[in-house]
């Protein structure tokens, strides 16, 4: 089951405070790097919720990013919405297309689960790309900013959008570590460790998945929002099942099922992407030694790995404590 | 409260229940015995809705389940425990025992409120370990614990529903001689209007906690009556001494 470790909360308050700090003395470039970050972030809170903790390994969170990413644009630009109501709309509707996909992918476990969220994934890249509403090949561009003016925020700055986005993986992480301790949250945890038995306890183990894969939709779209935000251009790029890949490739860098994990693998996977491509074009490839080296090493992840020195840590510390106590 | 009626279920041309008539009446403890490839889980499975029959009905309470799905019949009170343990692993016994009362409650979905935190599951939680003897392992992972204790999870999971009727298929299964009687004290413990079905091999606790016996060989109801009857019956001697094919 989730719990907020001491460990857990402590790494979720240096990441705010860092992040923070950095938002603060970043230049524009940092700051590009930041959003970045965020926007992973959030899509990685979005897969760990599902994969991590329900054991539903999703191809398709890149394109339920950008059902999110694309409902906003064309909300703002087409119908004439405002921001807010747009972002409100392009989750909802991300939830609801989650929430379709996972009541279909239901039936289906391990490998039948991630090929059908990966037709679906396609499917929704393909209809991008072919759809002239949304801008076939070429994308779309010219995506607004939320526009907080009348609270004295202009989100137009590198510096105050920086914030923003740190913002929202709060928001983000605060939605999926409440759903985590809401009886779907637990029963979610329960359908990973024993779905036939949760069934025989009276559980709808359908409505269950699609409940939690929806939530998890909803976390997505705030990141295509976020992501169309920030560049202010979407393309179908952003629904490719390589970004699906990516985004599960650093839930697994960071620690699958920790929640706190994933942000981490995010942080050191956008770090690394651009400090090794600065070097080598071939980052990729590098990048991909570091996943086979964490994969190897039998740690969930890096924040697996502190996870489980800590722990044994502790464990050799005690005896000695008790033998202290014995002697004293 | 818990009836069928010519429940009929074959793999192929196997046979593995045929024509199976039973009837508990409300507080009803019935012990099912029968050789291995009997048809007794074949049964259960049946009566739980994980094996659809091929013809026949059940009746819960007077309404026909049949047709029902295994979640709506738990939903109905009728909760199992399973041969093999079928535990959530990995979790604590706390939380394995709090996930089966919050599901039961119905808040197996709620977004609002941690059900393992609401006074009602704590309160399941904490009779249901005295009830099965799991009140020092509460926070031991089941990962953690012995063989022997996750039987007795096994049955404080089906417990922790509150079900009106409870199917155990050999809870004693594989546990030693102490642990044994530890079931025996649990099953007479067991609330008197609470139904219970147990398939069970033990035959001193089969005849000591049994108000009735059903005896099936080759998926058939071969004997139906009283404990007394069934320890002087011929019939099952010669079931269980393999004497039954040459009959």
């Amino acid at each position: 089951m989730f719990r907020h470790t001491p460990l857990r909360l402590t790494t979720l308050g240096l990441m705010a405070a860092g992040s923070l700090i950095y938002a603060i003395i970043a230049g524009f470039f940092g700051l590009e790097i930041l959003a970045e970050i965020a926007i992973l972030a959030i899509l990685v809170i979005a897969l760990d919720l599902v994969a991590g903790f329900g054991g539903m390994v999703s191809l398709c969170h890149g394109a339920l990013m950008g059902v999110g990413a694309y409902a906003f644009t064309v909300a703002a630009n087409e119908a004439g919405m405002t921001a807010l109501p747009a972002m409100v709309l392009a989750i909802a509707l991300s939830a609801a297309i989650a929430f379709a996909i996972g009541a279909v992918c239901a039936r289906s476990i391990g490998i039948y689960f991630i090929m059908a969220t990966l037709a679906f994934g396609q499917m929704g890249y393909s209809f991008v790309f072919q759809s002239s509403l949304f801008g076939g090949d070429d994308g779309l561009s010219g995506a607004p900013r939320l526009d907080l003016s009348a609270l004295g925020i202009d989100l137009t700055d590198s510096r105050t959008f920086a914030f923003y986005a740190i913002a929202l993986v709060a928001l983000a992480y605060l939605v999926a570590a409440l759903t985590l301790r809401s009886g779907l949250g637990r029963s979610l945890v329960g359908l990973h460790h024993n779905e036939k038995r949760l069934r025989a306890l009276g559980l709808t183990v359908w409505r269950a998945k699609a409940t939690a894969f929806a939530i998890s939709g909803a976390i997505a779209g705030l990141a295509g929002c976020l992501a169309a935000q920030h560049t202010q251009y979407i393309s179908p790029g952003l629904m490719s099942w390589t970004v699906s890949g990516e985004a599960l490739v650093v839930v697994i860098l960071g620690g699958l099922g920790t929640l706190v994990g994933p942000i981490l693998g995010a942080i050191l996977f956008v770090v690394l992407k651009h400090e090794i491509s600065s070097i080598t074009p071939y980052w990729h490839a590098i990048v991909g030694l570091i996943l086979i080296a964490v994969v190897m090493s039998r740690a969930n992840g890096v924040f697996g790995f502190i996870e489980a020195r800590i722990a044994a840590r502790t464990r050799t510390r005690k005896p000695t404590l008790k033998e202290a106590d014995a002697d004293a | 409260m818990l009836e069928t009626r010519a429940l009929t279920k074959s793999f192929g041309a196997i046979h593995v229940t045929k024509g199976v008539n039973l009837k508990l009446e409300k507080g009803e403890r019935r012990v099912i015995l029968g050789p291995n490839g009997a048809g007794k889980t074949t049964l259960f499975n049946q009566l739980v809705g994980e094996i659809t029959p091929n013809s026949g009905s059940i009746y819960l309470d007077g309404q026909d389940i049949t047709a029902m799905r295994v979640a709506d019949r738990a939903r109905l009170g009728l909760s199992r425990s399973y041969q093999k343990n079928t535990l959530f692993d990995g979790l604590t016994i706390r939380e394995n025992l709090g996930l089966s009362a919050a599901v039961a409650l119905g808040r197996g979905q709620g977004l609002w409120s941690d059900p393992l935190q609401s006074p009602e599951v704590v309160e399941t939680v904490r009779e249901v370990a005295a009830q099965v003897d799991l009140a020092p392992y509460l926070d031991a992972s089941v990962n953690a614990v012995s063989y022997g204790i996750r039987r007795q999870l096994e049955v404080g999971i089906a417990l922790a529903t509150r079900p009106k009727v409870i199917l155990m298929d050999e809870p004693t299964s594989g546990v030693g001689p102490e642990m044994s009687k530890g079931f025996h004290r649990l099953l007479k413990a067991l609330p008197r209007d609470l139904t219970v079905l147990i398939i069970e091999h033990d035959m001193d606790l089969a005849f000591d906690v049994a108000d009735t016996i059903t005896v099936l060989n080759y998926g058939e109801v071969v004997f139906d009556g009283l404990p007394e009857a069934a320890r002087s019956s011929q019939l099952l001697k010669d079931i269980y001494l393999g004497a039954w094919e040459d009959a």
